[in-house]
């Protein structure tokens, strides 16, 4: 039986009750919240939202970040729609190069930080600058419409009150948790988080575990974008302009570590839910929708701050992970 | 000329390469600047006017100032992702304070660096008593200052600033096209200048910021320094947004929210070492010279807008990357 590192069994159940417990009191407050067409919108922003968070937190459990998860969903959508409607290029084509590229993009980012030993945040906040101008370099900040009917029909269908679009994030998650804590380069990704040098120094892949972990990356920042053009049925700029904050609250409200070392899909899940819920919460009481930003910033201050019994990990953090790990090679 | 300012230059001998190519890389940045300022002056005309010298200074003042608060965290080896956030809403608060309350354009301003302060203060006082990295607090105050202000001010701009205010931006100093703001930069600059060679704050928020462990079991007060430094860094945040809305003549609510790009670029290029202990207050300014020049003469040789990003993304790369390097060549890491 393998050990799920980094899925602390108190925090997602505590998370699971919240979210319950949100439910139950979004259902009697505002009886629409159970209406069909608004399960469908908040599980369909939900269905984006958790691939962005997933794709920070498989960075993250390298001990590292994404910050061009954003730019790399804009891009993707920009070239899928550009290629498709100006173009002509058909529809599976057109949706391979876009996935192909959102790989390429975080391939790049991989082998820059493996290649440069730049902090991954400053570099990949420069290769979201240049995912992002060339995005609008492209459009000018204008959409790409009429994209072809079978993407925003894709992105408008439900079975029930799920949408359908729901399938493709729960099977990427499930692969992505089955990678993680079953094949052995997943682990190795873990491994690698959890200390580089003795990684290093135990033979494991380092390099190979860096690139896979931002290629996956920006594999699931491409389908989010994918996904978000499909649901506004325009190739949108703006796609991935917001980000940022949902995928830092997703990890670190489930309990990643930002040391590494940790990948907790549930309680990533049970965090975007959670995010979901208040969304939608505010929407439906017709609150201010800049309380949403204030909300999520509160969250993400209160998760971590009843979580850090983990000090460990933070002292490793604030200390730097290369000159912790040179204090335990002398030891 | 001692244009670094490191604690480590001062034990002198082992690190006194790494200090020499610190200068020579310092140079060169010189040297791009002035390269790109004679392409510019030969290759896009008007770039030379008064006009367009005056507000390629004046912007390259406030980005320069952006800088500065990032530059700040960074000499503790902590990062302040809230300074767009602190920039704006101190920026709103000031064109509240004088549009709708009506206080003098003086009063305004000492409050708003007041306000930029208390946040600054406020995220240390969270660093230090939770433990926890600077990054995630900075990140969720970010979006708490942020959503605060969208909710108090419903995203209204103000953009009857009293004229007393508005126009300091547009004076020339004497006889030059040099805006006032631009003094204000220096005048931050000569301090801060100053306080990372000569005063023991500076000096300990370098020793914090090259190993804070070291730091605190050689008795200094880790807390004290990293609640001064953010505070710091806010009311310079605070001080680039009152730049930004003199210069705007309104204080508009999306104000600070494309300066993380800029608060990190100055720096970088100026040679700041991210990871902390290392700062370059001359290396900023030039940094954020360049980083105006580029912005400006790109756009008069009709360079769409958009590519400048590219741009700016792909410098921020090569500065850091050059960073490395140096480093590697002075063998300050090992």
């Amino acid at each position: 039986m393998p050990r799920l590192r980094g899925v602390a069994p108190g925090l997602a159940l505590g998370l699971l009750v919240i979210d319950l417990m949100g439910m139950l009191v979004l259902s009697v407050v505002t009886p629409s919240f159970l209406s069909t067409y608004n399960l469908f919108v908040t599980g369909r922003d939900l269905s984006i939202l958790l691939l962005v968070a997933l794709a920070q937190m498989v960075v993250l459990s390298l001990g590292q970040m994404n910050l061009s998860i954003g730019s790399i969903g804009g891009l993707v959508a920009i070239i899928e729609s550009g290629l498709m409607v100006r173009y002509g290029w058909p529809v599976p084509i057109a949706l391979v190069a876009g996935l192909l590229l959102g790989i390429v993009c975080g391939v790049i980012n991989g082998v820059l930080v493996d290649w440069t030993k730049i902090n991954s945040f400053v570099l990949t906040l420069a290769t979201s600058y240049v995912f992002a101008g060339i995005n609008l370099g492209i459009t000018h900040a204008t959409p790409f419409y009429h994209i072809p009917s079978e993407i925003s029909s894709f992105g408008q269908a439900r079975v029930g009150p799920f949408p359908l679009m729901a399938a493709v994030t729960v099977v990427l998650t499930v692969l992505l948790a089955g990678f993680l804590y079953q094949v052995v380069l997943g682990r190795q990704l873990l491994a690698v988080g959890g200390n580089q040098l003795a990684a290093r120094l135990s033979g494991l892949p380092v390099r190979r575990a860096v690139v896979t972990a931002h290629a996956i990356s920006g594999f699931l920042a491409a389908v989010a974008g994918t996904l978000l053009m499909a649901q506004l049925g325009q190739g949108q700029p703006t796609i991935g302009a917001t980000w940022v904050l949902p995928s830092f609250a997703g990890p670190i409200i489930g309990g990643a570590a930002l040391s590494g070392g940790s990948a907790p899909v549930i309680g990533t899940v049970l965090a975007m839910v959670l995010i979901s819920l208040i969304d939608d919460g505010l929407v439906l009481v017709n609150a201010d929708p800049f309380w949403v930003q204030f909300l999520i910033g509160a969250l993400i201050l209160g998760a971590v701050v009843l979580g850090r019994t983990r000090l460990g990990d933070i002292m490793t953090f604030l200390l730097g992970a290369r000159r912790a790990s040179r204090q335990e090679l002398s030891r | 000329m001692a244009l670094r300012s490191s604690l480590g230059a001062q034990i002198g001998g082992r690190l006194s390469r790494s200090a020499l190519v610190r200068q020579v890389a310092l140079l060169a940045l010189l040297i791009v600047t002035a390269g790109f300022w004679i392409f510019f002056s030969v290759a896009a005309s008007g770039f030379t006017s008064d006009f367009n010298l005056f507000s390629l200074l004046r912007f390259a003042a406030i980005q320069i100032t952006i800088g500065f608060a990032q530059m700040v965290a960074l000499s503790i080896g902590d990062m302040n992702l809230a300074v767009g956030a602190i920039g704006g809403a101190t920026g709103m608060f000031a064109g509240w304070a004088m549009q709708t309350l009506g206080l003098p354009p003086e009063v305004a301003v000492l409050f708003a660096l007041a306000v930029g302060l208390l946040l600054g203060f406020g995220n240390a006082l969270l660093i230090t008593w939770t433990r926890i990295n600077s990054f995630i607090v900075t990140l969720a105050t970010a979006s708490l200052i942020t959503g605060a202000m969208l909710i108090l001010t419903h995203a209204r701009p103000f953009s009857e600033l009293p004229g007393s205010f508005t126009s300091f931006s547009e004076m020339e100093t004497a006889g030059l096209p040099i805006s006032p703001l631009v003094l204000v930069m220096l005048a931050v600059a000569a301090a801060l200048f100053f306080l990372y060679r000569n005063l023991s704050l500076g000096r300990e928020m370098l020793a914090v910021g090259a190993n804070r462990q070291a730091a605190r079991m050689s008795g200094l007060s880790v807390d004290r320094v990293v609640l001064l430094t953010h505070g710091l860094s806010g009311a310079l945040a605070a001080t680039a947004g009152l730049m930004a809305i003199a210069a705007d003549h309104t204080a508009s609510p999306s104000l600070g929210s494309d300066w993380l790009l800029a608060s990190f670029v100055s720096p970088a290029i100026g040679g700041t070492l991210l990871s902390g202990g290392l700062v370059s207050v001359p290396g900023t300014v030039l940094g954020g010279i360049l980083l105006a020049t580029i912005s400006n003469g790109l756009l008069l040789v009709n360079i769409d807008n958009f590519w400048i990003t590219v741009f700016l993304g792909v410098v921020l790369l090569l500065a850091v990357g050059l960073d490395r390097l140096t480093r590697a060549a002075g063998g300050v890491v090992s």
